[in-house]
């Protein structure tokens, strides 16, 4: 079944569906592979982690070095998620010497250091680029919309598998342990600063290769967009809306992310303004999300049946 | 002593920046001290103030420091709300809960700003604050000065309540240990409340003052949150001194820095230094 709707997701290019639907689910495909990570950071290793702009920046800043020397762009994808998930290694050090609140102030700071840097530092010296004008993405004039696509699909669905065997798997269960209680988790002989750094490396390097994908459907890149709070605005409302610590959670949240996307896109400001108003009232009402809610509604009345059938 | 007279200046006006940064961070202290909560909006609800003192000056012509008469007991009364009927529900969901309410929070006075003001960027101006006034060895803007003259008062003041007054007590006892001030009879429901209402007020000041300052724009709110986050984290919790010190310590890095380097890396620098001593000591260096 899930192999129908990948191949089915596919061809929708070749079958010719409207553009802006592919748009749609370009993005959507980008955008769950954010929340996917960004829910197996906070939700399932307990790592606040509020400067994914840091990985998706450099990673875009990475393809612009690599097609600016000519190389193809998928070196530019692979080379984004490898120096995403290299920094990820670099910060673990200070950051995971930080806790609970203060590793996610810590992080938050990241992207404003970084942003700094790539104000002053030009990886592509010349004049009129770089600096606060940034630099356009060389070497894709014979992509269209169709690749981009493909490439997104793809990381997508990296990601929900990486997703599944991650928490299948003994890490997974190593990381539940540290996420509930990482001190307990030590003293049973959990090495909790590996297994959060290979948590963090995985998520940094698919949040990296999904940030670059962007990149390359944008065409250019610039400091202020690059290292934006919109990006943490992205995932956080995508894994909140669809439910935290559950799987499902980010697919039905990334879906409505970017429906509230494209619906509210003419009111400009206004959009924002309803994004942080739904933020506040799923976390104050639901916050267990869309997903945690039809769970726990159907354990309900799962429990109920049972009861009536055991009478 | 050629060099010395050179620095005069940025290391003046970088002690004076200071106090405006220790003022910011005061509100950002209080709530954190007390609830544990770093209130992500703290940067947005100051240039929201600032915003306000804006709209009263230029549609009444009404003195930004005098509009503070308004201001205050509106963001006093804003605050309380947003601790009673929000915060206080986050607390008892997850841990992450407030944060990310806090985090709706700023996002929605971003873009109202936005949508009342415009992305321009604006300021303040009052007569009294204009040009520069000569301190013995050099002149500095009078705003720094005035900014710094009203963060000792806000400081002192709220440090005589915080020692003299019932409310100011329960507070300090609410953030030492709360089940034991519950023991005793303190209703930490509403100390809570209290001291986000408080920490709403410093913020309005401390908005103004900013905004008489340097020109802000809806989004000038983050920054402002890093720095005072690092003012909180250098200074530590529960020390007004300690805070104090801390804002000095990010405005002299900001003015020495951009003396030195120029004025494009003085904020990274600034950001750096947070980063380090929340690596280092995040307990702060005055902490307890």
């Amino acid at each position: 079944m899930p192999a129908v709707l990948v191949a089915v997701l596919a061809v929708f290019p070749i079958i010719g569906i409207p553009r802006a639907w592919l748009l749609y689910l370009f993005l959507f495909f980008v955008y769950l592979t954010m929340a996917n990570m960004w829910n197996l950071l906070a939700g399932y290793t307990g790592l606040t982690f509020l400067g994914p702009a840091a990985l998706i920046g450099l990673a875009g800043y990475t393809l612009v070095i690599v097609t600016w020397n000519d190389l193809p762009f998928y070196l530019g994808i692979i080379g984004g998620g490898a120096v995403a998930a290299a920094f990820a290694g670099l910060i673990a050090i200070p950051t995971f010497r930080m806790r609970g609140i203060y590793f996610a102030i810590g992080t938050l700071v990241l992207p404003e250091v970084l942003r700094n840097v790539f104000y002053i530092w030009k990886p592509i010296p010349g004049d009129f680029i770089g600096g606060g004008a940034g630099y356009i993405i060389k070497g894709i004039g014979g992509l269209s919309l169709t690749e981009f696509y493909w490439l997104a699909l793809a990381i997508g669905i990296v990601s929900i598998f990486v997703m599944r065997i991650v928490l299948r798997s003994k890490l997974g269960l190593g990381l539940a342990a540290v996420r509930d209680n990482d001190r307990a988790a030590a003293s049973s002989g959990v090495n909790v600063f590996a297994l959060k750094l290979y948590a963090f490396i995985i998520a940094a390097f698919l949040i990296g290769a999904a940030g670059a994908i962007f990149y390359i459907y944008q065409g250019s890149i610039a400091p202020v967009s690059a290292f934006n709070i919109r990006w943490l605005m992205i995932a956080l409302l995508a894994t909140v809306i669809g439910g935290i610590r559950t799987e499902e959670g980010p697919l039905v949240g990334a879906a409505i992310v970017v429906f509230l996307h494209f619906l509210l896109a003419r009111y400009g400001e206004l959009s924002l303004l309803i994004q942080g108003v739904i933020l506040v009232i799923i976390m104050l009402l639901v916050p267990e999300g869309i997903v945690g809610l039809v769970r726990r509604k159907t354990r309900n009345y799962q429990s109920l049946s049972q009861l009536g059938a055991r009478r | 002593m050629e060099t010395l007279g050179d620095l005069s200046r940025p290391i003046l006006m970088g002690i004076l920046l200071g106090g405006l940064y220790a003022l910011i961070g005061l509100g950002l202290s209080m709530v954190f001290g007390v609830m544990k909560l770093i209130n992500v909006a703290h940067g947005d609800l100051m240039i929201f103030s600032a915003y306000f003192a804006y709209a009263l000056m230029t549609t009444w012509g009404i003195d930004p420091i005098l509009s503070l008469t308004m201001g205050i007991p509106l963001w006093f009364v804003l605050g309380f709300a947003i601790q009673k009927y929000m915060m206080s529900r986050a607390f008892g969901i997850s841990m992450e809960a407030p944060l990310i309410i806090a985090f709706g929070i700023s996002l929605i006075l971003q873009s109202l700003a936005q949508i009342i003001w415009s992305p321009y960027s604006r300021g303040l101006q009052a007569p009294y604050a204009l040009g520069y006034i000569s301190l013995g060895i050099t002149t500095v803007p009078r705003t720094y000065l005035l900014s710094f003259v009203a963060a000792l008062v806000v400081m002192l003041l709220l440090r005589e309540f915080l020692r003299r007054s019932y409310l100011g007590k329960a507070i300090v006892a609410a953030s030492q240990d709360k089940r034991g001030a519950e023991l005793v009879g303190i209703n930490t429901g509403r100390v809570y409340a209290f001291a986000f209402a408080i920490a709403m007020a410093t913020a309005a000041i401390a908005g103004v003052f900013f905004g008489l300052t340097f020109p802000f724009t809806p989004t000038s709110g983050f920054g402002f949150l890093v720095v005072a986050f690092g003012v909180v984290i250098i200074g530590g919790l529960g020390s007004m001194l300690g805070t104090f010190i801390g804002g000095i310590v990010l405005g002299l890095t900001q003015t020495l820095s951009g003396h030195f380097l120029g004025g494009s890396v003085q904020m990274l620098f600034v950001y750096l230094i947070v980063f380090v001593v929340l690596a280092v000591r995040p307990q702060g260096i005055f902490g307890r």
